[in-house]
């Protein structure tokens, strides 16, 4: 096992933990068993070697300090420091609270430690320090990462006395995040079980990433019309937004700023995390406990109403056994966490994105023209997201399950892939452009459904082709989601390529009298007649694999 | 050898409940060393409660509970020193190799790395696993991870063993040599606690069998006692009687019927 460098710094301060009474060996050697973990977050299934460690972490640290370029403009933009510093927190506290819940959660609320460390002759305080101190190795990192070349940047454009302060501040910031997520877990579990806060967890960290993207553009966005004189002026409510206490040191100190609210909020911005500090050490107690929730399993025993499916079942379902599979995709899609979490998040952005590129031309040239314009075609960029989750179908967190493919008497292979792609196609795209029509149509009137028709036309076509370049010949739902990432990055922008294709054919189309209608039977046509060639039907693979 | 007439644990009006109704109600017992006991009970008993307020994992009980004389409420994790477990869903960090964990594991009850690294590969290797010392554990198979379970819990040589389900996943061979360890462990004067379903391994190998139902103690002696005291038969038939269970042929009839309704 490595002797990280994490813990070798940590040594230094080896006195302090032993003064605070805790076996500082022990929770030395529990947090290199923890670190060593963490490299391997990817768990071996097939090799046994040890070709995947070690890069994984280092690689999404690159990632943050890509992120953190972001912040540059807003720390060189000038000395407007209570607003320019309350973007740069923003999306600081942003980027840390999702990390902290989309990365950490496991460490959190990792259940075995207790039957691993409790049962033995080791301190409960060293224990839960020890899962303190590697949430805040973890947190360092991420935020070193982030923050490392901002604070080069304010160290040669605002100075030095700028930089000390923006580091002091990242500290509490820091500190600030972990209470808080821990207080947002030991309020969930103390209201609910194990089975509710994965729930919460999961559709948290679905809202934080489509955040992340939205929330980038939208902020973008403000601060090129307020390019002007930023007035502040004082309301209570402000006193609730953290990022302002943060800003408020830097218009205190840099700008000589002595008003009464700057100094009110620079006192809330060390005390806050203090507090939070001491009420999660008085809570931590009760929470320990309170994690034995997630064992138990208080799942209701109601039977849900499936009506809604069944009906869709028999529309898009010619044999019995397609729909049967039909459902089982549908619960699937619906049910499974990890799923939910690598796909919801692309159909937040396929919503989200054609509303930014709409409201960009509306703010530079206002509403007026709009109805009368080509600009609905952004609903497009909604399309982008097909190869993605289509790629997607064929991971499951209980891809162990997928044995029942091939036990089950079945000749025809085929039903699994078409079941699989119509629930999709069903459950998941179309109530999508459902939602997105609506709203276009209340923008662009009704003269736009025959486009409309043929974006929903284009898109089956799409969901076709990147099934039939991007599955493989493999069952749904039967892969682990390690291997999600291997996707094949050529055919994956050959296959974004193709929505600017379809796009820009129908561009064409509209400029020719009846060109929508034409390419729509065209559309039409064409995705009857892959569905054709693509579902062939097969019969089921030899046990080797190979057809 | 540890002193006959020490008690090693002791249990004394112990009783416990999750919010609703109790799980344990009022129980004594006294476990001398040598003593191996089988710890029996339905599901939902309370066994492996019992076995986790011993070991500290759940706290909030009523009575006292001594294990080695020293009582566990006082906060002193110094007591888990001596006892061993393998626990019943075979929890394990499995990221981590065979090595690492037992190095780690053994660590933690304070043996010196180079002294439980050794050990481990010598006990790893009565089982035919050194080929594995530094293969991830989430690569082995079920009875392979249990090897290794078995091994964390004893290569600090415990004087109390707390075993839930020891031997599930393992093959016939192995259940053969795990039952000898036992044996042989009891000899040299260690006290095992062996809770399990499997009521054929549990009337070999214990000396002692204590069957817990609803919460109390039912049934407390050697197996020749209980057969004394009941209707003679195999542990299986007086677990049964003692926990008012005999219809199983009936609904073993209606399971099949319901099983052959529509069937082809």
């Amino acid at each position: 096992m490595k002797n990280f460098l994490s813990l070798r710094m940590l040594d230094l301060c080896s006195r302090l933990f032993i003064m605070l009474g805790i076996d500082y060996p022990v929770m030395r050697r529990i947090l290199q068993v923890k670190l060593t973990m963490d490299q391997r977050r990817v768990p071996t299934i097939f090799e046994q070697s040890k070709s995947k460690e070690g890069n994984q972490f280092i690689k999404s640290l690159g990632l943050y300090a890509f992120y953190g370029l972001i912040l540059i403009p807003f720390i060189m933009f000038g000395d407007y420091y209570l607003f320019q510093m309350s973007l740069v927190f923003a999306m600081m506290m942003f980027i840390l609270m999702t990390t902290m819940i989309a990365d950490f959660s496991a460490v959190l609320l990792d259940v075995r430690d207790k039957n691993i460390l409790n049962t033995k002759p080791v301190d409960q305080r060293t224990v839960s320090m020890a899962k303190v101190v590697h949430v805040c190795i973890y947190m360092t990192q991420v935020t070193g990462a982030f923050a490392v070349v901002p604070l080069l940047v304010g160290l040669f454009v605002n100075g030095a006395l700028f930089t000390v302060i923006f580091l002091i501040e990242i500290l509490l910031i820091g500190m600030l995040i972990v209470v808080l997520t821990a207080l947002i877990y030991i309020f969930i579990l103390q209201f609910f079980d194990g089975e509710r806060l994965k729930d919460v967890i999961n559709y948290v960290q679905i809202l934080l990433s489509v955040g992340i993207v939205a929330g980038y553009q939208v902020l973008v966005r403000i601060f090129d019309f307020s390019d002007l004189n930023i007035d502040f002026t004082f309301q209570w409510w402000h006193l609730l937004l953290p990022p302002i206490w943060y800003s408020a040191p830097f218009e205190w100190i840099l700008n000589g700023n002595s008003a009464g609210y700057i100094i009110g909020y620079s006192i809330l911005s060390v005390v806050v995390p203090i507090v939070a500090i001491i009420i999660y050490s008085k809570l931590v107690p009760s929470f320990e406990q309170n994690l034995q929730k997630l064992l138990q399993y208080s799942g209701d025993n109601k039977r849900k109403a499936h009506r809604l499916d069944n009906l869709f079942a028999k529309i898009v379902c010619k044999s019995k056994e397609e729909r049967t599979f039909f459902r089982f995709s549908t619960l699937m899609m619906k049910q499974e966490r990890e799923f939910k979490l690598k796909v919801y998040p692309s159909l937040g952005f396929a919503f989200v994105f054609p509303f930014i590129f709409l409201f960009n031309e509306i703010s530079m040239n206002g509403f007026g023209g709009l109805p009368g314009s080509k600009y609905f075609l952004t609903i497009y960029l909604g399309n982008i997201m097909i190869p993605a989750v289509v790629h997607m179908l064929k991971f499951s967190s209980n891809y162990k399950g997928a044995w029942i493919f091939r036990a089950t008497p079945i000749h025809d292979e085929s039903i699994f892939y078409r079941a699989a792609l119509k629930a999709f196609l069903t459950k998941l795209y179309l109530p999508l452009m459902i939602v997105l029509s609506i709203f276009f149509l209340s923008m662009f009137t009704f003269r736009i459904v025959p486009d409309l028709l043929v974006i929903l036309m284009t898109g089956v076509l799409h969901a076709l082709l990147s099934f039939k370049l991007l599955t493989n010949q493999t069952y749904p739902f039967s892969r682990s989601f390690e291997f999600a990432s291997d996707m094949d990055t050529a055919k994956n922008i050959i296959l974004m390529i193709i929505v600017g294709l379809f796009g820009g054919v129908h561009y064409l189309a509209t400029l020719l009298p009846y060109g929508v209608l034409g390419y729509l039977v065209l559309v039409l046509i064409a995705a009857l007649i892959s569905w054709k060639l693509v579902f062939s039907a097969k019969e089921k693979r030899s046990p080797a694999g190979q057809t | 050898m540890v002193n006959q007439d020490e008690k090693i644990l002791s249990l004394s009006n112990l009783s416990m409940s999750y919010g609703g109704d109790p799980v344990l109600k009022w129980i004594d017992l006294d476990v001398y060393p040598g003593q191996i006991i089988g710890y029996i009970g339905p599901n939902g008993a309370g066994k492996s409660t019992t076995v986790k307020i011993m070991l500290g994992l759940v706290g909030g009980y009523n009575g006292k509970v001594e294990i080695f004389g020293q009582d566990i409420a006082d906060g002193d994790p110094s007591y888990k020193q001596k006892i061993g477990y393998v626990p019943e869903n075979a929890e394990i960090y499995d990221n981590l190799t065979a090595c690492e964990y037992l190095t780690f594991t053994g660590e933690m009850y304070g043996m010196d790395p180079e002294t439980a690294e050794r050990k481990a590969l010598l006990l790893l290797d009565k089982f035919e696993m050194r080929g594995v010392f530094h293969t991830k554990i989430s690569s082995f198979s079920k009875g392979m991870k249990q090897k290794v379970l078995i091994i964390s819990s004893l290569l600090h040589d415990p004087d109390l063993l707390f075993l839930d389900e020891p031997l599930s996943g393992l093959d016939a061979n192995s259940v053969m040599i795990i039952k000898e360890i036992l044996a042989q462990l009891a000899a040299e004067g260690k006290t095992i606690f062996y809770s399990s379903h499997i009521m054929e391994v549990v009337e070999k190998i214990s000396s002692r069998i204590v069957l817990l139902a609803d919460g109390k103690i039912v049934a407390d002696g050697t197996f020749a006692e209980l057969q004394a005291k009941n209707e003679e038969g195999t542990l299986e038939e007086i677990f049964n009687q003692l926990t008012g269970f005999n219809e199983h042929r009936e609904i073993a009839k209606s399971f099949v019927s319901i099983v052959r309704e529509g069937g082809s």
